[in-house]
């Protein structure tokens, strides 16, 4: 129970604050992200993956859940964003999906505002004429850069398993993965 | 006798013609076989039945056929099975008359019967070959009953062991294990078969040498529901080597950490992936921050948020390359300080794979010395070419008095008489040396003016950043004096000059308002730009020092080596340099000063800014 007014002689500003929080937190509900790489148990076939992707994005674009999945023989790595208890539960979901195994979290962090605004999934389809065409998916070498909104430390994880998923790819220097801050 | 489940069929007399037959014998011989010859007749019958009914009828014997196999029924896939059984049969006067057919369909048994040997014949290949298995592979396997005597082992034990075959294996396997862990692997075991759980655990088991060496035992039970289990298998693997070897990484892993955990800089290792997955002691006390806060790539957080981008990049670079990563960065400490680091990085390969070692060292004072040294360096720098354009000046000005001296010579030469002749050689003396200054003030200004030529390119130089350069280098100086610098510098000229010979007069004029402070009073110095209304660009340098005294204030004449304060370190080449450097572009100095007050210099550059 919040006490508002001040027949204590408390200064109303404090309780004011409070309120306002509150009203925040109920009409802007706080966001994380949350980053794991994990091991397909077999190599996904197209089919799988297309499964994947037309369940994800259903569900993700119901959910209010954004973000980026690389796959890569077998090598899984993906980072999303959404409200708090949204994304826990989705990562907790995700972690017991029996198809792939050792997820290992490496960002749970809160974020004030979204870095993408849609999700989707980048991979090699073994029969890619089926795919280009598709909403939400993307060819790695396609792959727009990391978001210039995610702190530098958040981006330059992301690059590393974009590069531990993918290798390295000579046709796309570093370069251009990290923007660099105007001088202040 | 219709009713029966089995065929019956009467074969009457030696032609054994069908007499009775049943619904089911029908089925097998044809519903028109009724009163023909068996052998016209045979329907489905087999072969090897009909081949032996004439023998059963001249013998008059019972005869018993089983599991004969008859062609599938029309429209059927499998053939059916059955057993045969013909029974002579006589009339009233005791004269075989005929046999009894009987066909009793046992196609379900037998296939019963067959699927049992397949499975008899699968399980005694599946046997064969888990005894191969089990005798071959490199691991020891066994059985232990409910009360924990082992009742099994494959020979793998016995050979390990070196116990002879017929060994009490009961008894003799408790002993064989390291007294340290005899204990507890009994314990385990009972409370494992207690529970009816399987178990996993390693101890040390005696070889035939005498040797303990480590094993890894596991086990589960063999559950049949409901009972509890009666027995467990197992096998024991050999681990002394890993166990010995992960033994020596975790010590050799502990030794490293404590040294890196003593070591005052910061010390990381990441996965080959570039995650960083161990952060030193002294990391988290520098930073302030915990391992988990830091996280495998918050290193970058700590850097100045202009290198930040840079830094990551290289990261990346080094490793999707496998180079060496290495950079000087700024360091955020955990009071909000940032000092200079050496990140280095390197991949080596250890044990279980590659990974990322690196350091980062405080270079903050070698760069701090740097700085210093740096300025040292600059201020040597300009008293060389200060020095430089002196000499040049020096001998050019110099010229004037030699040619005069020499006019001066030649004209007293003309006009006097000398008689003493000694007085003519120190004549001719005089003209040699007079010659010889000469050619040495024309050796000296050449040579500096063909070294400053190559040297001095005039450019469009940016005032206000020159005077900032200017005063970093008189930082100490200001430090020092508690001096007070105040900058008005709008709008800021943008003027053609040598740099060098700019920040000379710059440098002469600053540090002259420092150097003749007065004794009482902090420097209090203004510098000070603005345009004439004829669009002149004008800057004004103003102290409050000591002052001096001036003759002609409007083109004041600042001579070499004139010192106006005698107590004060000078060459008395500064003014003298700046004068002849402003006027050589075409500008002039103007100064007014008070003893005791201050003074101010104005200088006139004369040209209006050429970029604008
Ligand atoms: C690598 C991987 C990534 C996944 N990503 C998502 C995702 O972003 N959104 C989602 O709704 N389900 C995702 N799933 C599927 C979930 O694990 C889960 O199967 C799905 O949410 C349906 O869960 P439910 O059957 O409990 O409703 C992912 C599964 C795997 C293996």
């Amino acid at each position: 129970m919040v006490m508002l007014g001040g027949a204590t002689g408390t200064p109303p500003s404090k309780p004011k604050r409070l309120l306002v929080r509150i009203v925040l937190i109920i009409y802007y509900p706080s966001m994380k992200h949350i980053l794991y790489i994990s091991r397909a148990v077999r190599p996904l076939t197209d089919e799988d993956l297309q499964q994947l992707l037309d369940q994800s994005r259903r569900d993700n674009a119901r959910h209010g859940i954004t973000g980026i999945l690389f796959y890569s023989h077998g090598n899984i790595a993906q980072l999303f964003e959404g409200e708090d208890g949204i994304a826990d539960n989705l990562f907790k979901r995700i972690s017991v999906d029996g198809r792939h195994t050792h997820v290992i979290k490496h960002i749970d962090k809160p974020i004030t505002a979204r870095s993408f605004n849609e999700w989707s999934m980048a991979f090699h389809p073994l029969e890619p004429s089926g795919f280009t065409a598709l909403q939400g998916f993307v060819l790695p070498h396609h792959m727009p850069p990391t978001p210039t909104s995610l702190a530098i430390a958040d981006a330059l994880l992301v690059e590393l398993v974009r590069l531990a998923v993918f290798g390295p790819d000579p046709s796309t220097p570093y370069q251009q993965a990290f923007p660099t801050l105007p001088r202040s | 006798m219709r009713q029966l489940s089995a065929g019956v069929a009467t074969l009457e007399g030696a032609e054994l013609r069908y007499g009775f037959v049943n619904t089911q014998l029908r089925a097998l011989v044809g519903e028109q076989a009724e009163g023909q010859r068996v052998i016209d007749q045979p329907g489905r019958l087999p072969a090897s039945l009909l081949a032996i009914l004439p023998q059963v009828y001249a013998n008059g014997v019972p005869y018993v056929a089983k599991a004969c196999v008859c062609t599938p029924q029309l429209g059927e896939q499998a053939a059916q099975c059955f057993d045969f059984a013909l029974d002579p049969y006589h009339d009233e006067q005791g004269n075989l008359s005929g046999l009894l057919l009987l066909a009793v369909d046992v196609s379900e048994q037998e296939h019963a019967r067959q699927q049992s040997h397949e499975l008899v014949t699968k399980t005694r290949q599946l046997d064969a070959r888990l005894r191969v298995l089990t005798e071959t592979a490199p691991l020891i396997t066994y059985t232990m009953d409910a009360q924990g005597h082992y009742t099994y082992a494959s020979p793998q034990w016995y050979r390990f062991t070196g116990q002879n075959p017929v060994a009490d294996l009961a008894a003799a396997w408790p002993l064989l294990i390291h007294p340290d862990d005899r204990l507890r692997v009994l314990y385990e075991a009972e409370t494992a078969r207690r529970q009816g759980t399987g178990w996993n655990y390693e101890y040390r088991l005696r070889r035939f040498d005498g040797e303990y060496r480590w094993m890894l035992s596991r086990s589960l039970p063999e559950v049949h529901l409901p009972d509890a289990p009666a027995y467990w298998h197992g096998a024991l693997t050999e681990i002394h080597l890993q166990r010995e070897l992960s033994e020596a990484r975790r010590r050799g892993e502990a030794e490293v950490r404590f040294l890196a955990d003593s070591i005052p800089e910061l010390i990381w290792t990441a996965t080959a992936e570039g995650l960083i997955d161990y952060y030193n002691q002294y990391t988290t006390e520098y930073s302030g921050l915990t391992k988990d806060e830091l996280g495998p790539t918050g290193w970058v957080g700590l850097l100045y948020p202009e290198e930040q981008a840079e830094a990551a990049r290289g990261w990346v670079r080094s490793i999707a390359s496998g180079a060496p990563f290495e950079g000087e960065y700024h360091l955020r400490r955990h009071d909000g300080t940032y000092r200079w680091h050496v990140i280095r990085a390197q991949r080596l390969a250890d044990g279980s794979g590659l990974r990322w070692f690196g350091t980062c060292t405080d270079v903050e004072n070698q760069y701090r010395l740097r700085q210093v040294l740096q300025t040292q360096y600059d201020e040597l720098a300009r008293a060389h070419h200060d020095l430089d354009t002196f000499v040049y000046a020096a001998s050019h000005d110099l010229r004037q008095p030699s040619l005069n001296l020499r006019g001066l010579f030649e004209e007293l030469r003309r006009t006097a008489t000398f008689t003493d002749p000694e007085q003519g050689l120190l004549l001719s003396m005089f003209d040699q040396a007079l010659g010889q200054l000469d050619t040495t003030l024309l050796d000296l200004a050449t040579t500096v003016r063909t070294q400053r030529q190559q040297q001095e390119p005039t450019e469009s130089i940016d005032v206000e950043l020159l005077v900032e350069e200017v005063l970093l280098g008189l930082h100490a100086k200001i430090v020092q004096s508690q001096a007070r610098v105040e900058l008005q510098l709008c709008p800021v000229p943008v003027l053609v000059y040598s740099r060098a010979n700019l920040r000379s007069v710059l440098h002469n004029l600053l540090s002259n308002a420092l150097k003749f402070a007065h004794p009482e009073r902090p420097p209090h110095v203004v510098v000070h730009s603005y345009l004439t209304p004829d669009g002149q660009p004008v800057l004004q340098v103003q102290d409050n020092g000591l002052g001096m005294a001036l003759d002609n204030p409007g083109s004041p004449q600042f001579r070499l080596f004139a010192r106006q304060h005698a107590h004060i370190d000078g060459t008395g080449v500064g003014l003298y340099l700046v004068q002849r450097i402003v006027s050589s572009q075409g500008g002039r100095i103007e100064v007014a000063s008070t003893v005791g007050q201050g003074t101010t210099f104005t200088i006139y550059w004369t040209q209006a800014s050429p970029s604008a």
